[in-house]
């Protein structure tokens, strides 16, 4: 789309505007700086970090018992060896992919109305990342001895066993969360330069003029900004398609039924895309309310974020479909029983449940007036979370509790541990996008700049 | 032999007997150059011999083989067997004599005793009466003998829980060679018997395709419920007992009075199977003709006396004595005319007054005895005193409770089923102060005390030969005593069935075949509650059931249903003066008018691993000592108790996975095609280590599951954790039920790792802890594992186990002292799994190598192969054409499980091979 044919009247407020109306270059730096340095509604951000820390400390608590008593704790077993982990863990990675896809590859395709949204999905990416990188460890049997996933030259002359998915999962995910990490810094530089400028404390002065780096916003700076910033852009892309081709692939490549199918990496990419829409969506609409932002992240954006959500909602349809069809066409019994277990075995209402978050609720985005009404798409999103979850469990645990040899069937209890570790890496993630909210500009100041149109008729 | 007398084994902080111990001088293969020394002893299965080999490392026993020298062995065990080295070093073991609640010296008890002995010895024994179960063990009874002698009117009484194998004196003994039909009327002789090793072997060599020459055995059973050798049955029916007394009766008919066929004179009495029935007798009686003389009908105690008498009849009238049935004088004491009877006519005596001090010898009957009037009569003897390993439920009955040794510990005598005696040799000094019955018995009557060596030496060195030293290193080397010694030695008693133990048979009127009935069966793996203690036996999954830590009433699936009872429903079982809340669980294959009700569990002071776990069915059992009871009702009471099995689902799904084929099927030749694959094949340059398992021999006796435990350190995790699924063991055998025209099928599949040659694990670990050996072992690394469980996953056959905790014993616990120092002892956060015994194929090149050779085959044997008492198990190198591994992977038949994944595995099965009567359809 272009917004370059888009009239900004004064008067009349558009419905497809991606900017309020009224708004001009110092009106966009001080809304914006303001939530970094007034802070506003202290009330809600005390109560949130509140909720959020304790959140945090419940999974202090779990890994603490974690690392004093073993994975024992979870309710892992055999023949069900991976449990709630490996769920959050892909799960957390999935909504991670959200950040980048929109700041990178919509960057590249010159949506500009990833404008008002990147940064804050950025951190929302780094955030996640965060959360799923502790699972891996957590996971571990021996978390001490992470390290030896890493290709580090030991005296032993021992290196990671290349042909494991898990070892390519390490160089995918640590890649990702560095790039990720890198993009949205270079981003933030001009911006923390005009925090630099407009902090009242010799303090914040010093923090954020450290933390710009010198910025001078000299032509210069600019050039090599947009340079660094494309070429940063051009190298995250081909991440966001990797992470979890990859992390599908820690499935594909086993020959569990269920697991085994080369549909996977795309499919997670897709489910990955689709589950990190459903979480900027959750996240923002509360945010542009309480702050007022409503100027920037406008009802225009929701309905683009809600049509991405229904185009790869359909695309993970499609994944169920065809894993379906393949398990049917190949004749293999292994899959077929598979197939006919996760529909009506012991886990069939995880199952039904997942369809119907994940294909089902998001149909009701064909009607425009939902598109564009955040307290729908906040539920839909909403929804949309936790069938990706769903998913995620029906992959791994489903098809594990029945494989091969009728006699090793199982079946899989979390237990309050499982529980807590989960909800406890809500408290990380939250706390983290509190803090980010408080300390940082959560829109891109210099990039909503320039949004503004300069006179009328100009491109924006 | 000289080398064999050497100072062996001293090293380290052992405490090796005072008396000099022989080592065996060929050791099975595996054992050699471990550091581990190997010494012929005997463990008492029920009273009767079992001669095993003994492993000791720095003087400690640590693994228990069988000795092949051993007839009732043949170099197998049994999973009792191989648990039974875990109670020596049983921390609840007791450790000094006991006064009441406090802790007593043997001074003190000796002191005790004094003025009791006099005032006793004045009487003749007078009021003295002593409680040991049966035996065989020609030293104790000499004890026994000379107490009966010094004062001849003290009393010697018998017990044991069931009385199962001679209560008339004599006891029958079947060569099952030559045997071509076999009938079992409810006896389990593959696995509850004393001479199950050898029948078992000799049952199964008959059934082998390779061993087809001599023509398969057909065996029909009939049984109340499932049991191992209703497994293995070629035609089985599910039987209440009393209709087994109609089916005996039906075929005594038909070969009666000339009278031709088996008429189904009896059709219609048990409708639901009537035609299955009639097909089975019609089946078994042609066979029988066929087939006389060499047929065995093998009938047990739980049936009516008649039908014992007639089945003896049967083999008089088919001329099957002498051909594969034996008959001969008991071995065991049951019948000893010496003795005044059983518990019964023990509590007779005391309620009459005439018992005033009772010495209850390495028995449990106030919790090993039915319901009834034992406990309280002996609040009524003046002074009890019990000798017991453990302070059990008796032992906190009785005034003293005296630490007794374990037999690994202590010197005895014993002997095996079909004779053949054998001297218990310990392996080490007693643990604690404990002494064992003979020496109790000199004590009690005060003659001098004697070690327990110098006792049994002095039973043996009676007319003896001159090179009686000579001859006694021979024995304890060989862990035999050659029958002529011994028949020479050991007095023959007089045969009596007076004063016996009353058999406690069916006593039940024909009529009564509506009524549903409650039998009374000892616990698979447990017994009468001798092996509560043992964790391996507890986490030991049942057969058929794979229950563990607990038993549970039986019921078949229609009684189930008519109850609308579901697994894990406790239920109230009532009879005409009793009741018993009991936890249910559905079984197939068993007939509907019966519940089973294993003895063995409900204890309370089994110790810390025994106690509390599953109901007590003794406190169920009549009073009168019978093994059935008839229920008047069962009631579901809505509660719900947590039982845990291993192995939820029974059938196969259409899979094909635990092949059976019929002795006439033409085996399909072994597939030679390989699949294509994207890496390398590996080319082996040396060895190329291969498992066979035959289906056909296995009969699910668990013997290789503990066996590996005990080589292999293998933990055992507790019900909680075996609830989570959990269990640590290296090797289980998956059971498949189906029905089938012939009855129950049930086939049993051990499952080790499979080594394959593509293994899906090796592929998925990120940091190379399960890696391939040159010599195609699917080696884990424990040291380099980081706990993934990559592997676990993507292991199709799902052998992998996992430490979820740390599943190791607490520091500084006696059972450190049994674990292999060859295998490491796994951490927290660990994968593990079978390794073919490395420790043992590793012992066995270091020795070929030194002596500048190849390994031999059959030199390196695996735990779980050597333990099999059918030989269902072969291990060897599949490099050598002409190893037995090789051909038997020849054979026509032979199957990877899940061949169609391409994960080539080195272990690969035979098929079960059936031989159903071709009257019925297979």
């Amino acid at each position: 789309m272009s917004s370059s044919d888009t009239e900004i009247a004064r008067d009349t407020p558009d419905p497809n505007a991606l900017l309020g109306p009224g708004e001009t270059w110092t009106s966009v730096t001080e809304n914006i700086s303001r939530l970094p340095l007034d802070r506003p509604h202290p009330r809600f951000w005390w109560l949130g970090f509140a909720a959020a820390f304790a959140l945090l400390m419940l999974l202090m608590l779990a890994i603490s018992w974690l690392f004093i008593k073993g994975v024992g704790i979870w309710g892992i077993n055999i023949p069900i060896a991976w449990g709630f982990a490996i769920v959050n863990f892909v799960w957390w990675i999935g909504i991670g992919h959200a950040g980048t896809f929109i700041s990178a590859i919509l960057f590249l395709l010159h949506q500009k109305w990833r404008t008002s949204i990147n940064r804050f999905t950025e951190a929302m990416t780094l955030f996640a990342v965060a959360c799923a990188g502790l699972f891996p460890l957590l996971h571990m049997g021996r978390p001490q001895y992470f390290y030896w996933l890493l290709p580090y030259p030991d005296t032993m002359g021992l290196w990671p066993q290349f042909r494991s998915p898990l070892v390519w999962d390490v160089f995918a995910v640590s890649t990702y969360a560095t790039v990720s990490l890198v993009f949205w810094y270079v981003g933030l530089l001009p911006d923390l330069a005009t925090l630099r400028d407009r902090a009242t404390s010799v303090g914040w002065q010093r923090v954020y003029g450290i933390m710009s780096f010198g910025w001078r916003g000299d032509a210069r700076h600019w050039r090599h900004y947009e340079k660094v910033y494309l070429v940063l852009a051009g190298l995250a892309t081909p991440l966001v398609l990797s992470v979890h081709s990859i992390v599908g692939m820690d499935f594909a490549i086993a020959q569990v039924p269920g697991w085994h199918s080369t549909i996977f990496p795309p499919y997670f990419v897709a489910g990955a895309i689709y589950s990190g829409f459903a979480m900027v969506l959750t996240l923002v609409i509360p945010l542009r309310s309480v702050y007022s932002l409503k100027h920037y992240i406008t009802d225009r954006h929701l309905e683009l974020m809600a049509k991405v959500l229904m185009t790869t909602g359909w695309m993970v349809a499609y994944g169920y479909f065809s894993e379906f069809f393949t398990a049917w066409y190949s004749g293999d019994e292994f899959e077929r029983f598979l197939s006919l277990n996760r529909v009506i075995g012991p886990y069939a209402g995880e199952f039904w449940a997942l369809v119907c978050c994940n294909i089902l609720t998001p149909q009701i985005l064909w009607v425009r007036r939902c598109r564009r009404s955040p307290l729908v798409l906040f539920c839909v999103a909403l929804i949309v979370n936790v069938g990706m979850w769903l998913e995620r469990f029906v992959i791994v645990i489903t098809s594990l509790h029945r494989d091969f040899l009728p006699s090793s069937w199982g079946m899989y209890h979390p237990t309050i541990w499982d529980w807590s570790t989960y909800l406890g890496t809500f408290g990380l993630f939250l706390a983290l996008l509190f803090l980010f909210i408080r300390f940082l500009p959560a829109i891109a100041m210099a990039e909503m700049r320039n949004m503004v149109p300069r006179k009328k008729g100009d491109s924006p | 032999m000289g080398a064999s007398f050497a100072l062996a084994g001293i090293s380290g902080c052992n405490r090796q007997p005072a008396k000099e111990i022989v080592p065996f001088t060929n050791p099975p293969e595996a054992g050699l150059g471990r550091e581990g020394l190997y010494y012929a002893s005997a463990y008492s299965r029920e009273g009767y011999a079992r001669g095993i080999l003994v492993e000791a490392h720095s003087g400690r026993p640590t693994k228990i083989e069988g000795n092949p020298n051993h007839p009732e062995s043949l170099g197998a065990t049994d999973a009792e067997t191989q648990a039974s080295v875990l109670s020596l070093y049983d921390p609840d073991r007791s450790q000094t004599p006991m006064h009441g609640p406090s802790t007593a010296t043997w001074i003190d008890f000796e002191n005790d005793w004094a003025p009791r002995r006099t005032a006793l010895a004045q009487a003749h024994g007078a009021g003295f009466a002593v409680l040991t179960e049966p035996t065989t063990s020609p030293t104790l009874l000499r004890e026994i003998d000379a107490l009966l002698q010094r004062w001849p009117e003290a009393r010697w009484y018998q017990h044991t829980a069931l009385a199962r194998y001679d209560d008339d004196g004599t006891q029958t003994d079947y060569d099952f060679e030559n045997a071509d039909i076999i009938v079992s009327f409810d006896a389990d002789f593959l696995i509850a018997h004393p001479a199950a090793l050898r029948y078992s072997r000799k049952f199964v060599q008959r059934r082998r395709r390779e061993n087809n020459n001599a023509g398969p055995n057909r065996l029909y059973v009939a049984e109340p419920t499932l049991t191992l050798t209703g497994a293995i049955a070629d035609a089985r029916l599910a039987l209440a007992p009393t209709e087994i007394a109609d089916l005996i009766e039906q075929l005594d008919r038909a070969f009666g009075l000339g009278t031709d066929d088996a008429a189904p004179a009896s059709a219609g009495r048990s409708a639901p199977h009537g035609s299955q029935r009639d097909a089975f007798i019609q089946a078994l009686a042609r066979d029988l003709k066929a087939h006389a003389p060499r047929v065995a009908l093998v009938s047990s105690n739980t049936l009516h006396s008649e039908s014992r008498t007639v089945l003896h009849d049967l083999h008089h009238r088919l001329g099957a004595l002498g051909v594969a049935v034996k008959e001969s004088p008991a071995v065991r004491s049951d019948s000893d005319a010496r003795a005044r009877g059983d518990l019964h006519a023990l509590v007779d005596a005391i309620e009459a007054g005439e018992v005033s001090t009772l010495f209850i010898l390495e028995t449990n009957p106030v919790y090993a005895s039915n319901r009834g009037r034992f406990a309280e009569a002996l609040i009524r003897v003046k002074h009890a005193v019990h000798l017991g390993t453990r302070r059990d439920e008796t032992a906190h009955r009785c005034h003293w409770h005296l630490p007794a040794s374990h037999y690994l510990e202590s010197w005895g005598d014993l002997r095996a089923f079909e004779g053949t005696a054998s001297i218990v040799q310990p392996l080490v000094e007693p643990l604690y102060q404990t002494r064992n019955a003979a020496q109790i018995l000199r004590l009690v009557t005060g003659l001098p005390a004697k070690s327990d060596y110098d006792m049994v030496r002095e039973t043996w060195s009676r007319n003896a030969a001159s090179s009686f030293d000579e001859d006694w290193r021979d024995w304890l080397d060989q862990g035999v005593v050659p029958n002529a010694v011994a028949s020479r030695i050991i007095p023959q008693r007089r045969v009596a069935s007076a004063t016996t133990t009353a058999p406690r048979a069916s006593t039940l009127a024909a009529s009564e075949t509506k009524t549903m009935f409650a039998l009374f069966r000892l616990d698979p793996n447990i017994g009468a509650g001798e092996g509560s203690n043992n964790p391996w036996l507890q986490e030991l999954p049942k057969p058929f059931t794979h229950l563990v830590w607990d038993n549970a009433a039986l019921l078949s699936t229609a009684t189930a249903q008519h109850l609308s009872l579901e697994n894990g429903d406790v239920a109230e079982f009532v009879a005409a003066d009793a009741s018993l809340h009991a936890p249910i669980w559905i079984v197939a294959g068993q007939s509907d008018n019966c519940v089973i009700l294993p003895l063995g569990y409900g204890r309370t002071a089994a110790g810390s691993v025994g106690n509390n776990h599953g109901f007590d069915a003794f406190a169920f059992a009549p009073p009168d000592g019978a093994q059935q009871l008839a229920l008047r009702e069962i009631r579901k009471t809505g509660k719900k108790h947590p039982l845990v099995s291993t192995h939820g689902h029974s059938e196969m799904e259409g899979r094909d996975l635990a092949r059976v084929i019929s002795v006439d099927t033409k085996a399909t030749e072994p597939a030679g095609e390989t699949e294509m694959s994207l890496y390398p094949d590996v080319h082996y340059t040396s060895y190329a280590w291969g498992m066979s398992i035959d289906l056909t021999s296995c009969t699910g006796c668990n013997a290789c599951v503990i066996a590996c435990q005990a080589e292999n350190n293998i933990p055992t995790v507790g019900k909680e954790q075996v609830s989570r699924e959990r269990e640590m063991h290296w090797i289980r055998i998956d059971r498949y039920i189906s029905e089938t025209p012939n009855g129950t099928r049930v086939v049993h599949q051990p499952v080790p790792c499979m080594h394959c040659e593509h293994a899906p694990c090796e592929l998925v670990c990120p940091v190379a802890a399960t890696v391939h050996s040159s010599e195609g072992l699917n080696e884990m690394v424990y040291n380099r594992c980081v706990g993934t469980r990559y592997c676990s996953n993507n292991c199709p056959y799902k052998v992998r186990r996992f430490n979820f905790l740390d599943f190791r014993e607490p520091a500084g616990s006696t059972v450190y002292l049994q674990k292999n120092p060859n295998v490491s002892i796994r951490d927290r956060g660990v994968m593990e799994k079978c390794t073919y015994c490395v420790q043992r194929i590793n012992a066995g090149r270091i020795r070929a190598e030194r002596e500048n050779r190849t390994v031999r085959d059959g030199e390196i044997l695996t735990a779980c192969q050597q333990v099999c008492p059918t030989e269902a198990i072969v291990f060897g190198d599949l490099s050598d054409p002409q190893s037995k591994v090789s051909r038997r992977k020849r054979e026509p038949g032979d199957y990877a499980l899940l061949a169609e994944l391409n994960t080539r595995p080195r272990t690969t099965y035979l098929p079960k091979q059936i031989n159903p009567p071709s009257a019925l359809p297979v």
